[in-house]
Formats: C-alpha cells, sequence, structure tokens
C-alpha cells in the first residue's frame, strides 16, 4: 500500500467533472417546478385511465407506472426548497398555457376503446420529451455544485427508459392493423404539434438551441 | 376524462362476468350447502378446495378493483387542503397504493392458476369499487383504506391460514406478502384520517360512520366474524397494527356477530317454511 501521507489529487485521474454549467440556481428550480408539475399529471391520469381500459396486462402496468410518476413527482418536490424555494407550490407550474393545452388533449381521452390514443399520448410522445428534457438538464447543469439534481435525474431516468420501452410493446402489442396504425400516427402527431406550440416540457428552450453557435 | 368514474363502466375484457353482489355471495361453490358459512374455510372440509378458489378468485377482482379506486383517487381530487382537495402527500401515498394493488392481481393471478381456477370462473361484483367513488376524499378514503383494506386484511390472514393447514408454501408466502402491504394500506387510512380530521371532529364522526357502514355491508352475511371457526376470522394483531383500537375491532366483532344472527334466523324461518 501507498503511504497514507503521500499527497493525492484532489480529483482522481478518472474524474472529469466540471464546475460551471448552463444553470444558475434560479433557473435550475423554475425547471424543477415544471418537472414536478408535469409528473404530477402524470401520475394523476395514469391511475385514472386504470379503471377504464379493458386489456388487463395495461392496466396492471398502468398501476405501476402510475407510481414511478409520483416518487418522481416527490424527488422534485424534495428538491425545491434546496433551491431557495421554500414554498414548492409556487413553482409547481407549467411552462406556459400552451403545455397546459397539450396536457388536456393528452388526458382526454376515457373510453374503453381508446387505449391506443391513451398510450400514444403518453409513450409515443410526453415520456420522449421528458427523456429529452432530462438528458439535456443533466448533461448541461454544474456536475458539482448541482449534483443533487442530476443524481434524481439518473434514477428518474431509469424509470423513463424502462417504462417507454414497457409503453411501446404495450402498443405494438396492440395495434395489429393498417387502420390502428393510422389511428396511432394521427394521434402521435396532434400531440405532438401541441407539444411542439408549448416548446417542450420547459417551455422554449428545454432541450436549448442548436442554432445557437457559440462565437469563436 | 371525466371525474367519479362509475362502477358500471369499469372496463373489463370479455373473460369477467358482472353480478349482482348478492350473486356472488349466494354462490353455492363460495358458501352453499357444501361449504356452510359457519366453519372455517379448510382443505378436508367437504366443498373446502372450492370455497378457497372462489375466496381467490374474489381476493383476485377485489385487487384489480382497489388498484381502480387508488388510481381514480389520484386523479379526482387536485392537490390542496380545501375540502374536495387532499394533501400532495396523500396522492403520493394512493400512487404507491396502486403499484402495490397492481402487484397483488399479478399475485393473485398466479395464485388462481396455481389453485386451478381461471379468471371468469367466479363472477364479480363491483361491491369494492363502489365504496371508492365516494365523492368526499376522506370519506372514500376511510371507507376504502379502513373498512375494504381492512377485510383484506381479515381475508388474506384467513387465506394464509388456509394455506399453512393445506401445507401450501406457495399459497402461505404470498398470502403473507400480501399481508404486509394490506396493513400498511389501513395504516395509511388510519392515519391520514386522523391528520386531515384533527381538527374537524365532526368530518371524522361522518367519515367513522362511512366506515362503520361499509363494515357492515362487508360482514358477508356474518361469513367474516372474531370466533375461530369463522370462514374469514378478525385479524386483530395485524388490524391493531395498522391502526386500529381495541374499541373499533370489537365493534366490527360485533356487527359481524349480529349479522351472523340475522342470516341464522332469517335462513331458520326460511327452513321451517
Amino acid at each position: 500500500m501507498a503511504d497514507p501521507k503521500k499527497p493525492r489529487a484532489a480529483f482522481a485521474p478518472w474524474d472529469r467533472r466540471q464546475l460551471p454549467g448552463s444553470f444558475d440556481v434560479e433557473e435550475s428550480a423554475r425547471r424543477v417546478g415544471n418537472y414536478k408539475w408535469i409528473e404530477m399529471r402524470l401520475f394523476e391520469v395514469l391511475g385514472g385511465w386504470v379503471a377504464t381500459v379493458p386489456e388487463l396486462d395495461v392496466k396492471m402496468r398502468l398501476g405501476s407506472h402510475c407510481y414511478h410518476h409520483a416518487w418522481h413527482a416527490e424527488l422534485w418536490h424534495k428538491r425545491l426548497p434546496e433551491l431557495r424555494e421554500m414554498n414548492p407550490e409556487r413553482l409547481t407550474e407549467p411552462p406556459n398555457d400552451e403545455m397546459v393545452a397539450f396536457v388536456d388533449a393528452m388526458t382526454e381521452p376515457e373510453a374503453a376503446e381508446q387505449t391506443i390514443e391513451k398510450l400514444v399520448g403518453v409513450y409515443r410522445v410526453l415520456i420522449p420529451h421528458k427523456i429529452a428534457a432530462y438528458t439535456y438538464h443533466r448533461n448541461n447543469t454544474s456536475e458539482i455544485t448541482d449534483a443533487p439534481t442530476i443524481r434524481s435525474i439518473d434514477f428518474i431516468l431509469q424509470d423513463e427508459y424502462a417504462d417507454w420501452r414497457d409503453g411501446e410493446m404495450m402498443l405494438q402489442s396492440i395495434i395489429t392493423t393498417p387502420e390502428e396504425v393510422d389511428r396511432a400516427a394521427a394521434r402521435q402527431a396532434e400531440l405532438e404539434k401541441l407539444m411542439v406550440k408549448a416548446g417542450g416540457i420547459t417551455g422554449p428552450g428545454t432541450i436549448g438551441d442548436p442554432y445557437d453557435i457559440p462565437e469563436q | 376524462m371525466r371525474n367519479l368514474f362509475p362502477p358500471e363502466d369499469l372496463a373489463r375484457d370479455d373473460r369477467f362476468v358482472r353480478v349482482p353482489a348478492e350473486a356472488r355471495i349466494e354462490d353455492p361453490r363460495s358458501n352453499g350447502a357444501s361449504n356452510p358459512r359457519s366453519a372455517r374455510l379448510k382443505p378436508s372440509q367437504r366443498g373446502g378446495p372450492d370455497g378457497a378458489r372462489s375466496m381467490m378468485h374474489g381476493i383476485f377482482v377485489g385487487e384489480i378493483q382497489a388498484l381502480e379506486g387508488a388510481g381514480r383517487t389520484c386523479w379526482d381530487f387536485e392537490a390542496g387542503s380545501d375540502e374536495y382537495q387532499v394533501p400532495f402527500e396523500l396522492k403520493l401515498d394512493m400512487a404507491r397504493q396502486c403499484w402495490d394493488e397492481s402487484r397483488h392481481v399479478e399475485i393473485s393471478i398466479k395464485l388462481s392458476e396455481h389453485m386451478g381456477t381461471e379468471i371468469g370462473e367466479f363472477g364479480e361484483s363491483a361491491f369494492l369499487y363502489r365504496a371508492a367513488c365516494n365523492p368526499d376524499p376522506i370519506l372514500r378514503l376511510t371507507g376504502v383504506n379502513r373498512a375494504l383494506e381492512g377485510l383484506a386484511i381479515d381475508v388474506f390472514n384467513s387465506m394464509r391460514e388456509f394455506g399453512k393447514i393445506a401445507g401450501d408454501p406457495v399459497l402461505t408466502f404470498c398470502e403473507d406478502w400480501m399481508l404486509a402491504d394490506e396493513v400498511t394500506h389501513v395504516k395509511m387510512g388510519s392515519d391520514w384520517l386522523r391528520k386531515i380530521t384533527a381538527n374537524d371532529p365532526e368530518r371524522r364522526t361522518r367519515a367513522l360512520e362511512f366506515q362503520r357502514v361499509v363494515d357492515k355491508l362487508f360482514s358477508f352475511n356474518g361469513l367474516r366474524g372474531d370466533d375461530e371457526d369463522s370462514p374469514v376470522r378478525l385479524a386483530r394483531r395485524f388490524r391493531e397494527l395498522a391502526g386500529f383500537d381495541d374499541e373499533e375491532i370489537d365493534a366490527i366483532a360485533a356487527d359481524a356477530l349480529e349479522a351472523k344472527n340475522e342470516t341464522a334466523s332469517v335462513e331458520s324461518v326460511g327452513a321451517s317454511a
């Protein structure tokens, strides 16, 4: 064993974390408030839909996923005071009215024959956008100062990927005719247009701006 | 999607058969002549295995409805502090319950196969979900999490005992795990009832009255009771863990005994006629 008194680098050679990040505390809190809001809307509707879907496997899966997103909402609820927002409800809000319109449209289907519409909204539109928003945040925030947010995002992304795969497989098993393919595609287009209007989970700039080229 | 989804509209595939609660209770395979309701469920009893399969099917559909009820509570009530809102943390508990109930449905399906029955072999009545339709969130919580989930404690404990007597380690193992979850759910109900009604004794009284109505409805004509020989025996120790006090358990036992005596008296009149 090496001499324990021999000085070592504070950051090990394999630890390449950087101090700078794209978000200050205020911006991080704003985004976290948007995350909590959308996670709440998602777990609420998944819970509500359980009674409305006749497919037994889907019914059970929605019940499991409902809790995943409730837990995400709880993580963000606890993170907000750590970001100097002592009243978490104040920032638990959508980024804009267009996001409210998206959620209203996504949660509208109720009939037992609309499982495709329900699943497409969640698993082909909302969850891919959540993964994008969380990934952008994870890759752009300070790896040192905002480590608690990164830790939560890492746990959350594991759920999101698993749920996305579950949802996509449920859809592939339910969509069996050309007409159902059209239904799913039409539903996805309808909701994707609303999401584009909203600018993503945290509004315009959710995943940055690839046309914003830094000056040399 | 609307709020307050009615029991008639619960979505099911074609295997399920919806029946009125009375028809389910009076199904002769469950507790008819071959399996008198005064007797503890035993494998050696004539009709005992059928009774156990029927009870397992009842648990299965009950778990589906419990899942649906918890899910609806996530959707039906906004987070907030008004009378028809619920605390954010209560909604999180209901979401957690959704996950638990989903697992219970999975377990029940596997156990049903294990016990030699299949989905739809027995009828389903929506009686459990009906209690989850109360528009007052605290009454709903009390009716579901204290009355019905309390009943689930008794049922799971009885099935666990049946598994032990039958020498069935799979049944005993699964029922023991589900029993742990149910104690958690009942405790959730007990804790939230105390917390939300801490400064509103009138509302607490209404909630407890609703719980008693539900408890009486689900005494199953005396099927549940405090006697060792009851088909579904009151699980006092587990109810205590879940936040019931002795007085409350005694009241449930008294109601169950009353229901049993009423049923016996009706049956004796029927027999003499």
